[in-house]
């Protein structure tokens, strides 16, 4: 029952927050965080709660509206649920109603896809949340050239997943699979690299993982920072997922198979991201590109078949969500007082600022992988087991790029905050209260998990170590 | 229960052919009405539409309390089952859509002329629904097409008459290859019965009668290369008339073309008769939305969708399995929803509903109507395939028909064709929600409010088939 109303809670709420005048965008904005609010107390409330299951289809396959937690959806949830508490808080402008009531859609669209048990259930929400996305994003810009390469990129890999699940339906019989020990899935060697294929696509490119991200920086740089907060914290991590919960039990020998493309594609991810943001000069697209390596990163520990790194990817999951959500909202605040986002322009703004230059400071520790917070913990316990698994070559590339993970984001802090002040640079108020309460559960959330990751890792070391064995024992 | 050649039609018979009868006689008693009034008024076209409207429910429901049982008629010429009575009815929603369209198209005292005709036309497509043998194919196709054809230029439009010419001409040619193909099919079996054909053994003529036929067919369907002319006739007939052709004439040929593949081709060279029908369903699938994204006129627009739309549904076809069948039943109803509801958006943004509409006219609906641009962005999601719609569904199921029948390169084609279609689709989503000056904008507003009923029941059917999708299992037999 829990589970059904986080997922359809926030859609209604979303397209009744239409109902709410468009010039009391303040209002729905509240109104949608009070809705992400309360969706974080449900999923605490009902993690443990039963799965909700209606049948759907028996021909051609068998399919169930079938929800419920697994031990990494509970806490992908609780980080959406942050994530959007935070983006509807900043909202404000003209269009804050309309992007409020879009946020809780997708909300509500990823809570789906994080929730669902069943594999076409997985994607009828992974197609939904194109949708919401591409609402916000045709607003943007004249020519909503963004929103394009978003919805066309997505809906390609959208389309695959599909055709993927189809194939999986009619080879398998049932699609009702996800997270379930007992499911007999024996998928022959002439499907399964189709199928495989198939997943792998969409996940590449919603993650978006080298060479299919080029819809990535364009998008968030047009986004609102609200809605890029989601995008980027936890809408990126559904690939991720999607790779953790069905092609590691489903899949694995063809994730083996795959290793080594994946293994390349995620080191050039990981090295060419960190080196397009240390030459970017939009601060949204230099956190965008950070991105771009640090899933590169997780892609890699995902494919390492190191139950050790599989677990720190676990963790990084949930940091990178933190930590590029608080730092997207930050540097949505800077915009808005600065009406740009140019570092060349910006600089200075520190010692005004001293609430503002502090979030984002956090932020960019985090990011940078400074020990005592989030990133570091993931980024350690994936580099360790990535070597430990004998990839030695992509432990040492990934840790050069972690290095450079620190050159781009001190240089994304000072562009800003240090420096002589900017005559040109309209002066405004430090971080209001609201924009605080926005950021500060994120910051809490990454500085919790980067003292102890624990309750995090414990909760999976069975589930992680059983799916595991399955992918190393197929090595 | 029924009758062999040379006995007297029983009354089953005739019960089975009630539904479609009924829909044929009404138009008499409308014409019949029609004459007692002196001068025009807006309670002669009330009158009209009403005694059609009322009378296609009864239609309606007779026809679906029929469903259960399987009537062989006219000793099999006619078949009226699960699979006629849900094609039947796709035809009947339509034209029901097509009448609250209408009621304020045209001049008073020819809107009882244009509603007979339009039943006319329905019932040849009914006729063509339960069609079991070669001649109540062509009885039926022409009863739908005679009508449609004087239909089509029935608009003050200049274009409203070239899109009748070449719709006579064009459809002409296409029951001339039908006809052609069915002789050449009478010469190799000597019968003109669909379970005669079946039965029959291989030979050159018979396989060339079957390609002319499904020519004359995909010339009806608009399958890609025989398309050409749809969205010239689309763009100049009454947007009704419009609506009602990309719904009800491809039910129609749909089902003939759906009994012909499954029943009436001998089951061993079947498969290789009916492999070039893949091949264009593949086409129209990309060429139809390749062709839709250069077009600026929403209804050469949906034109082009429904090219490609027919594409899908014949794609289920594909090894002609039980289950294929389903799930283009399926889609089509699906299709008729999402398109009729698409249809009656376009003719609530038009003063007399039917005006030239481009898409200009949309820009910045969302704001000025925003329940209009809500339901149109909510159709469009739907034929562009994305949850949580028919649309959505009916494909996936499609494309696990077409993937366990071994085509999984038509499964491939479709997917590629649906994600062109989402520019097609979302262009007009995105024209929907921009920021214009609505100084800029011509706003007109239909007086007629009775396409809301089409809007709101299309939008309900269409999510509601999206979440629970009923596939009708009473589809076969096909024949006997």
């Amino acid at each position: 029952m829990i589970v059904t109303a986080l997922v359809l809670g926030p859609i209604v709420a979303g397209l009744l927050l239409y109902a709410v005048p468009r010039e009391r965008g303040k209002i729905a904005a509240g109104l949608a965080a009070l809705v992400a609010a309360l969706t974080f107390a449900l999923a605490i409330a009902g993690a443990h709660g039963a799965d909700a299951s209606l049948r759907w289809l028996s021909r051609p396959f068998a399919a169930s509206f079938h929800l419920g937690f697994g031990p990494i959806s509970f806490w992908l949830v609780l980080l959406l649920a942050l994530a959007t508490f935070g983006g509807a808080l900043a909202l404000n402008g003209a269009r804050a109603r309309n992007v409020a009531a879009q946020l809780l859609v997708l909300q509500g669209a990823m809570n789906g896809v994080f929730l669902a048990k069943d594999l076409l259930l997985f994607a009828l929400f992974w197609d939904l949340m194109l949708i919401p996305v591409f609402l916000v994003l045709i607003d943007a810009g004249p020519y909503a050239r963004a929103a394009w390469k978003y919805l066309l990129y997505n809906l390609a890999g959208g389309l695959t997943l599909l055709l993927a699940t189809a194939a999986f339906g009619v080879v398998v019989g049932t699609t009702d699979v996800i997270g379930d020990p007992n499911a007999h899935v024996a998928i022959g060697a002439a499907w399964g690299i189709w199928i495989f294929a198939g997943f792998a696509l969409a996940f590449l490119i919603k993650t978006p993982v080298f060479p299919f991200h080029t819809w990535m920086p364009d998008t968030y740089a047009d986004l609102p920072p609200a809605a890029v907060a989601i995008v980027s914290a936890v809408q990126s991590k559904a690939g991720l997922y999607g790779f953790i919960a069905i092609a590691l039990p489903f899949l694995a020998e063809q994730m083996a198979q795959a290793r080594t493309l994946m293994f390349v594609l995620g080191t050039i991810a990981l090295v060419y991201g960190a080196l397009a943001a240390l030459a970017e000069r939009d601060a949204k697209r230099v956190v965008a590109y950070s991105s771009l390596s640090h899933l590169g990163l997780i892609l890699l520990a995902i494919f390492s078949g190191s139950a050790l790194a599989l677990q720190g990817a676990l963790v990084y999951i949930l940091a990178h969500g933190l930590f590029s959500a608080a730092l997207f909202l930050a540097l949505g605040a800077v915009e808005e007082r600065e009406e740009t986002r140019d570092l060349a322009r910006l600089g200075g703004l520190g010692a005004r600022n001293p609430k503002l230059a502090g979030a984002l400071m956090l932020g960019a520790l985090a990011a940078l992988g400074l020990p005592g917070l989030a990133g570091f913990s993931g980024e350690i316990l994936i580099l360790t087991g990535i070597f430990k698994a004998g990839y030695v070559w992509p432990a040492i590339v990934a840790l050069v790029a972690i290095v450079l993970a620190s050159a781009y984001m001190l240089r994304l802090f000072q562009g800003i905050m240090n420096g002589p002040q900017l005559p040109d640079l309209p002066e405004r108020r430090d971080m209001t209260w609201l924009e605080g309460l926005a950021i500060a559960p994120l910051v809490a959330g990454f500085l919790l998990l980067g003292l102890s990751p624990g309750p995090v890792l414990t909760y999976h070391t069975i589930v992680t170590a059983a799916e595991n064995t399955r992918v190393v024992g197929s090595r | 229960m029924s009758s062999g050649l040379g006995n007297f039609p029983s009354s089953a018979d005739y019960g089975a052919l009630l539904p479609a009868f009924l829909v044929a006689i009404v138009p008499l008693l409308i014409l019949f009405v029609d004459l007692f009034y002196r001068e025009s008024g807006p309670w002669r076209r009330v009158v009209a539409v009403g005694i059609a409207l009322v009378w296609l429910i009864v239609a309606g429901v007779l026809q679906g309390l029929q469903y259960p049982h399987d009537v062989i008629a006219f000793g099999g010429a006619f078949v009226q089952g699960g699979f006629s009575i849900v094609f039947s009815e796709i035809v009947i929603v339509a034209t029901i859509a097509t009448l609250l369209l209408s009621i304020g198209v045209g001049r008073d005292d020819q809107v009882a002329g244009t509603t007979a005709l339009l039943l006319w036309s329905a019932s040849g497509a009914m006729l063509m629904a339960g069609a079991a043998n070669l001649m109540i194919v062509f009885l039926g196709l022409e009863l739908l097409s005679l009508g449609l054809y004087c239909l089509c230029a029935m608009s003050k439009r200049p274009t409203a008459r070239e899109s009748a010419l070449k719709y006579l001409i064009l459809s002409s040619m296409a029951s001339g290859f039908l006809l052609y193909g069915s002789a050449l099919l009478f010469g190799a079996t000597g019968s003109v019965a669909f379970a005669a054909l079946a039965a029959a053994t291989v030979t050159p003529l018979l396989a060339l009668g079957a390609g002319l036929f499904i020519v004359g067919l995909a010339f009806k369907l608009s399958l890609v290369p025989f398309h050409a002319w749809t969205p010239d006739v689309y763009e100049g007939a009454p947007l009704p008339i419009t609506a009602f052709m990309s719904v009800a004439t491809k039910a129609g040929t749909l089902a003939v073309l759906a009994r012909f593949a499954y029943a009436a081709l001998p089951s061993e060279r079947a498969a290789a008769i009916l492999a070039p029908l893949w091949v264009l369903a593949a086409l129209s699938m990309l060429i139809g939305n390749l062709g839709a994204l250069a077009q600026t006129d929403m209804k050469r627009l949906l034109a082009y969708s429904g090219i490609a739309q027919v594409g899908y549904i014949v794609t289920a076809f594909a090894g002609t399995t039980a289950l294929g069948l389903r799930y283009a039943m399926l889609y089509l109803a699906g299709y008729t929803f999402m398109n009729l509801g698409a249809f009656a958006v376009v003719a609530l943004m038009a003063r007399d509903g039917d005006a030239v509409v481009g898409l200009p006219r949309f820009a910045g609906l969302a704001r000025r109507r925003p329940w209009l641009a809500g339901a149109m962005t909510f159709f469009l999601i739907g034929l562009a395939g994305l949850p949580p719609t028919i649309g959505f569904t009916g494909k996936i199921l499609i494309l696990a028909a077409t993937v366990g029948a071994g085509y999984a390169w038509l499964a491939g084609v479709l997917i590629a064709g649906t994600a062109i279609s989402a520019y097609v689709y979302f262009k007009i989503v995105r024209i929907m929600f921009a920021e214009v000056d609505a100084a800029h904008v011509r706003d007109e507003r239909s007086s007629n409010v009775l396409p809301w009923i089409a809007v709101g029941v299309c939008a309900a059917a269409t999510f509601v088939l999206g979440i629970f999708p009923f596939t009708p299992s009473n589809v076969l037999p096909l024949l006997k």
